[in-house]
């Protein structure tokens, strides 16, 4: 495993830390070590995956321990886009542990190639690129929506604590999670359509695992919460508990897929 | 050299006191002259004077006697009874003097916490100080760190963040639900001071539109006047309210205004968007029970008192934060002053000058190798002597140049020609 991504891990941790200090303490130092933190990892992923495809010869997603850098990668960088955006401190302490898992995960894989998986196939690379940056998106909007829940859930009970001082308005997270869905539901459909191509090519027909069931069931709460949101006005709690629910579903189907 | 702080704040002494000692601007000249007259020794000082507080910031040459000589100019200046003085007023001296400066100006000290007046009033005092002359080298420091202090306090810690007062915490709830409230139009139901206060902080705050509905018309129209915006028919409420982001509502009426069922309908037609009532009305003007539908936020003026209170002991909290940051800076200004004292300045030279001495003695030493034990000695000797000479006049004369008022200038001179700075 190279170098660079040890160091990565390394960074992700700090930032992570950094992030979680940031919120505790609301302090403004804190928070710009931490983007720091977190910029310098993402650099560094990037940087290993240059140096690895330079000597492979092929992009970050044939194998598992790829698949995980590269979901770390896609996590870092819909992150630190979104926070250049909005510029909320609490949003690197619920985006940046996932990413960091991601590196952990990543770290005891064997980083050899599969040898049974054809490295050219397109479709497959298609879905799995498309797959990951849809997930990271969904990361983003699973954040954004756990803190709506916390701090609807101050506003509605008017217990003001803590979660009430340092969370961002509700409207500034529910953009979000409109603008995670804009981008994240037409490419994981995509990346969807891409799979069962590439399945039908290789096996004749479209294999559904038990993980498939999952992430079938999460792309279903995608498709609601974005009708709902076109057509019916969903919004605010709703949109935000479809959010954290879709994304837990693809996660768990994720986690299955790596066990 | 001495630092000393006398006074009297809201916590010490009561009102009528405090008018009584009370300095006004105009008087400062006048005070500052008879202040000089009668203890010439202080050659330094700074009064800030505030409904809140009356203090006097001196630099004396000792602690008892400038203490001695300013609580006589005090009672003799006010014509106050020594005795009654002496039971309200606070001495302060040293590091307690910096330290409660230090808190003052960042508002930890304040009524209440985190208040930003008294930055200014701290910032005017030592002008005016400053334009009269009455102070110098120590104090223009002091008072300049107090607002580096004062700043960092705002910007590293929350005391000066959440609203403290009932129209202000409707605001900043109106901020935690939409954000940005540019755009957005606020209803007023009814028409009274409180009424009025709160709008003036949303348009404040970039709310665009204002429409007033009143039961006499006339004073719906009034007052939609001053806010640049609509007066709305009493009876048209429910047209209306699709198009309000926020509604505060005191009417004197007996029964609600706004139903449940009409909040439902309003927000469905509203595709959800966020609606904020803020009721200050009693008895209240909006069921209660709107709270409970999605997308409603409903605060009455008990819930509003709560969040003055919740963010009250926020400010506390974070107090206890900004005084870590007084700890450190009140260090840093002692350092600074050290720099002013002739000792350590004598010793940093000397150390200087002896450190290049030995460098240079063991490279030399080095070279010629075949030395007798004597000769080496003798040159050792010889070195430390020069040493010694030449540091001979620039340290008596530094001494006793020290001792003069200005003194600290030959001082920061020698430190920054011998870099002996940190």
């Amino acid at each position: 495993m190279s170098a660079l991504f040890i160091l990565a891990t390394f960074l992700l941790f700090l930032g992570m830390v950094k992030y979680l200090l940031s919120l505790a303490l609301r302090s403004r130092t804190m928070f710009f070590l931490a983007t720091a933190m977190m910029f310098l990892g993402f650099m560094a992923i990037t940087a290993g995956f240059v140096q690895r495809s330079m000597a492979t010869g092929h992009g970050p997603y044939t194998n598992l321990f790829e698949y995980c850098v590269f979901g770390a990668w896609a996590v870092c960088a819909v992150f630190l886009v979104a926070e250049g955006y909005y510029r909320i401190a609490p949003l690197g302490a619920f985006m940046t542990p996932i990413a960091f898992l991601f590196m952990l995960v990543a770290l005891p894989l064997s980083p050899e190639a599969d040898p049974t998986l054809p490295v050219k196939a397109y479709w497959l690379t298609l879905h799995r690129t498309l797959s990951i940056l849809a997930f990271a998106s969904f990361a983003l909007i699973f954040a954004a929506g756990f803190m709506y829940l916390i701090q609807e859930r101050q506003l509605k009970r008017k217990h003001i604590g803590g979660w009430y001082h340092r969370l961002p308005p509700l409207d500034v997270l529910d953009d979000i999670n409109r603008k995670g869905l804009i981008f994240g539901f037409p490419i994981i459909t995509v990346g969807a359509a891409a799979a069962m191509v590439w399945s039908a090519q290789n096996y004749g027909s479209v294999k559904i695992e038990p993980s498939t069931m999952l992430l079938i069931a999460g792309w279903v709460v995608y498709a609601a919460a974005s009708a709902g949101r076109l057509a019916l006005g969903w919004r605010g709690r709703r949109a935000a508990r479809l959010g954290v629910a879709g994304f837990c579903m693809i996660a768990a189907a994720l986690a299955a897929h790596i066990r | 050299m001495n630092l000393i702080c006398l006074g009297v704040n809201h916590k010490t002494a009561p009102v009528e006191l405090r008018e009584k000692l009370d300095i006004p601007q105009r008087e400062l000249e006048s005070t500052f002259a008879a202040l000089s007259q009668a203890a010439p020794e202080i050659t330094e000082k700074v009064i800030l004077s505030t409904c809140n507080r009356m203090e006097i910031y001196a630099r004396v040459k000792d602690v008892d006697q400038g203490v001695e000589s300013l609580k006589a100019f005090m009672a003799g200046y006010h014509e106050i009874d020594r005795a009654t003085l002496d039971t309200v007023l606070y001495t302060l001296t040293l590091e307690e003097a910096v330290e409660h400066l230090f808190m003052v100006a960042a508002s930890l000290d304040s009524m209440i916490l985190g208040e930003p007046q008294v930055l200014g009033q701290v910032k005017d005092a030592y002008r005016s100080a400053r334009e009269l002359r009455a102070t110098g080298v120590i104090l223009n420091r002091l008072f300049e760190q107090s607002f580096t202090v004062a700043k960092r306090v705002r910007t590293e810690t929350g005391v000066a963040e959440n609203a403290v007062s009932v129209s202000y915490a409707a605001v900043e709830l109106a901020k935690k639900i939409f954000g940005d409230l540019s755009g957005k139009t606020a209803l007023l139901i009814g028409a009274g001071e409180m009424i009025e206060l709160a709008a003036r902080h949303l348009v404040a705050q970039g709310v665009e539109t204002v429409l007033v509905a009143n039961r006499t018309h006339q004073r719906a129209e009034e007052l939609a006047r001053a806010f640049n915006g609509e007066a709305v028919k009493f009876e048209s409420l429910h047209d209306e309210l699709r198009r309000c982001d926020i509604v505060i509502s005191s009417t004197g009426a007996p029964h609600f205004v706004v139903r449940r069922d009409l909040a439902e309908k309003v927000i469905a037609e509203r595709h959800n968007r966020p609606m904020f009532f803020i009721d200050i009305a009693v008895p209240r003007d909006i069921e209660p029970s709107v709270n409970d539908i999605d997308n409603c936020f409903v605060y009455d003026i008990d819930d509003l008192k709560t969040v003055v209170e919740a963010n009250l002991a926020e400010r506390e909290r974070e107090a206890k934060r900004a005084e870590e940051i007084v700890r450190a800076e009140v260090a840093q200004f002692f350092a600074w002053l050290d720099h002013l004292e002739v000792a350590p300045t004598i010793v940093a030279l000397r150390e200087k000058m002896e450190s290049i001495r030995k460098a240079e003695l063991e490279k030399t030493l080095g070279r010629l190798g075949s030395l007798s034990d004597k000769d080496r000695e003798a040159i050792e000797k010889m070195t430390a002597a020069m040493v010694n000479k030449m540091l001979h006049a620039p340290v008596v004369n530094l001494k006793k140049h020290a001792e003069t008022d200005d003194g600290f200038k030959s001082l920061q001179a020698v430190r920054k020609l011998f870099d002996l700075e940190g």
